[in-house]
């Protein structure tokens, strides 16, 4: 018996039954060589939650999060997204559904990209290799750019943008993807307490209009607490997981921060 | 300008010069944008590790009375992947093992030199470059490595576009970051090779980085800068072929000399060097963003600005329309 293509499609694709977890972490390690960056990690994360994942640094929260997207493979434990694993046949899926919002590094001020270049770098892995961008991908990423309230930046060099702006354009290159799951490291990182607000608004704003699951990576508990419907503390390990106002969480975050 | 007359009727007689006039429009276009992404990824000391590896590749063919191109490809893509894979494990920074391979290479150059029981003129032919004297097939030959690198290049633009912006970010959005990588340092090794013939094995590698690097000092635009690094490397080849033959000069030299003053040009003029760090302007009122010299057109913005100034009383403004956030300076 042959298999054909479309049926090994339907067993990929298979949807979620209702109230699964989207992300799916059972006992997973990950190690740099032979430093173990976390482990023991057992997490899920629900459709239209939004977590936020709280720890000082170098405790492993990046980690965490390329091993969500596949960037790193666990040396134990299995990572789920949408109850698949990785493998090259359903990497793809996975990486359409899911968009990465780094930590913002400093762009070039001479770099030649305009803003809407940056946000079409979300459009690429939709397109797929070897094939340029139609207009259907462009309406969608002025769509994003509108979303995030940049549209009239579109044709301005992305160096010149300030750093709240270009976080800002990256969360548009993000949504330029149509994710269902967004993960952020460290959104306000190097801005100023005004972006900081701006930016957060935004990811809240996106969290409660479209739906999207979020997770979000952050050492600052407070910003967490406030736009968080779940929080996990995590050192190396998750420590702990629970309401964002369980009194439990102020003991918790500094045992973790003070150790 | 009687020069150039000469040049243009020469150009119609004579064979070779039509060739050398292909081979110099072919190398300035894909040298210049292969160049752009050498420049963006900052991988301009690569080039030269290859260069350097592609001329001991020519001598080996030369001494071993094969045909140099297959040597210099096999050197050339050889060190380019050593390259490639000595950086991707991270075993040592990639400048020291670019400039270990660029040292061993040259040393193999001399040694095969030295060996040689007659000394070749191609030997210099190669190291320095004479675009008067490619054949017919090797043009052919050219032409057709030429059009396959321009080809691929254009199939995986975006992809490369992305890795120059955050090499992280497209591999975790799905960009086979790897494969690139390497078929990238392929295209390099290649593009040098068919080159050598042309500018020399000492500066094929200005005629990849100097047109790009000029188109740099021009635009925010990648396609621009591709556009204009190809237009500044075909005209400084093409100006380059003419010199060389009017003054019977190295053909690599005066190409290379053509492309460094086009670059001193863009540099001194460079609107990106003159331009004043200007940041994006928003709103006072609203906080939208305005572009340069503009200013908000929303009516509640207008009015805002108008209640400021105190004068208010002259027109109505429904106070629901207005801001939430007042003005914090007067201005009486």
């Amino acid at each position: 018996m042959t298999i054909t293509k479309q049926k090994v499609k339907e067993t990929i694709y298979q949807p979620l039954e209702k109230g699964e977890p989207v992300i799916c972490l059972q006992d997973v390690a990950v190690a740099y060589q032979a430093n173990v960056a976390i482990f023991d990690i057992n997490l899920d994360v629900y459709p239209g939650e939004c977590l936020g994942i709280v720890g000082p640094n170098a405790s492993g929260k990046t980690t965490l999060l390329k091993t969500i997207l596949g960037a790193l493979k666990p040396i134990q434990g299995s990572v789920q997204i949408f109850g698949d694993k990785f493998s090259p046949k359903t990497s793809h899926m996975i990486r359409s559904k899911i968009s990465y919002i780094p930590q913002l590094q400093a762009i070039d001020r001479n770099f030649p990209a305009l803003v809407e270049d940056v946000v079409a770098m979300g459009r690429y892995s939709k397109a797929g290799l070897f094939r340029p961008l139609n207009s259907e991908d462009w309406e969608k990423i002025y769509e994003a750019l509108e979303a995030v309230g940049m549209k009239k930046l579109a044709k301005r060099p992305i160096g010149h943008l300030s750093g709240g702006q270009q976080q800002k354009v990256m969360i548009a290159r993000a949504l330029a993807n149509e994710p269902e799951i967004l993960l952020l490291d460290e959104p306000t990182t190097a801005l100023d307490f005004k972006m900081v607000r701006s930016v957060v608004d935004l990811v809240k704003k996106l969290h409660e209009e479209r739906e999207l699951t979020i997770v979000i990576v952050s050492h600052d508990i407070k910003l967490l607490r406030e736009y968080c419907t779940r929080i996990a503390a995590m050192d190396k390990k998750i420590v702990w997981k629970g309401d964002p106002h369980d009194p439990d969480l102020d003991i918790i975050i500094e045992e973790i921060f003070l150790r | 300008m009687t020069d150039f007359l000469h040049f243009f009727n020469a150009l119609r007689k004579y064979a070779f010069l039509q060739r050398a006039l292909v081979s110099a429009v072919v190398v300035g276009i894909i040298c210049s944008l292969i160049g752009v992404f050498i420049l963006l990824r900052r991988m301009v000391f690569l080039g030269q590790g290859i260069a350097h590896s592609a001329f001991a590749g020519a001598a080996l063919g030369l001494l071993l009375g094969i045909d140099p191109l297959l040597t210099i490809l096999l050197f050339s893509v050889f060190s380019a992947i050593s390259i490639g894979y000595v950086e991707e494990k991270k075993l040592v920074e990639s400048e020291v093992m670019i400039g270990v391979i660029f040292s061993f290479f040259m040393a193999l150059a001399i040694l095969f030199i030295g060996m040689m029981e007659v000394y070749s003129t191609d030997v210099i032919s190669i190291l320095f470059g004479n675009i008067l004297i490619i054949t017919q097939e090797r043009l052919i030959l050219f032409l057709i490595f030429s059009a396959m690198i321009l080809l691929l290049l254009f199939m995986i633009k975006k992809e490369l576009f992305f890795m120059t912006f955050d090499i992280e970010l497209a591999e975790v959005s799905g960009v086979p970051v790897r494969f690139l990588t390497y078929l990238f340092l392929v295209m390099v090794s290649v593009t040098i090779s068919v080159s050598l013939r042309a500018i020399g094995a000492i500066l094929v590698f200005a005629m990849i980085i100097t047109p790009a690097a000029a188109a740099y000092q021009w635009t925010y635009h990648l396609n621009r800068m591709m556009i204009l690094s190809v237009f500044f490397g075909v005209f400084s080849a093409v100006f380059g072929l003419y010199l060389s033959y009017t003054f019977d000069l190295p053909s690599g030299s005066t190409i290379v000399s053509a492309v460094t003053a086009i670059f001193v040009i863009s540099f001194l003029f460079s609107p990106k060097r003159m331009a004043s760090k200007r940041t994006i302007q928003e709103c006072p009122y609203c906080k939208d963003y305005l572009l340069e010299g503009e200013e908000c057109q929303r009516p509640e913005c207008i009015a805002a600005g108008i209640l400021h100034r105190h004068i208010d009383h002259e027109i109505s403004i429904d106070k629901k329309h207005l801001p939430k956030k007042k003005p914090t300076k007067h201005d009486h």
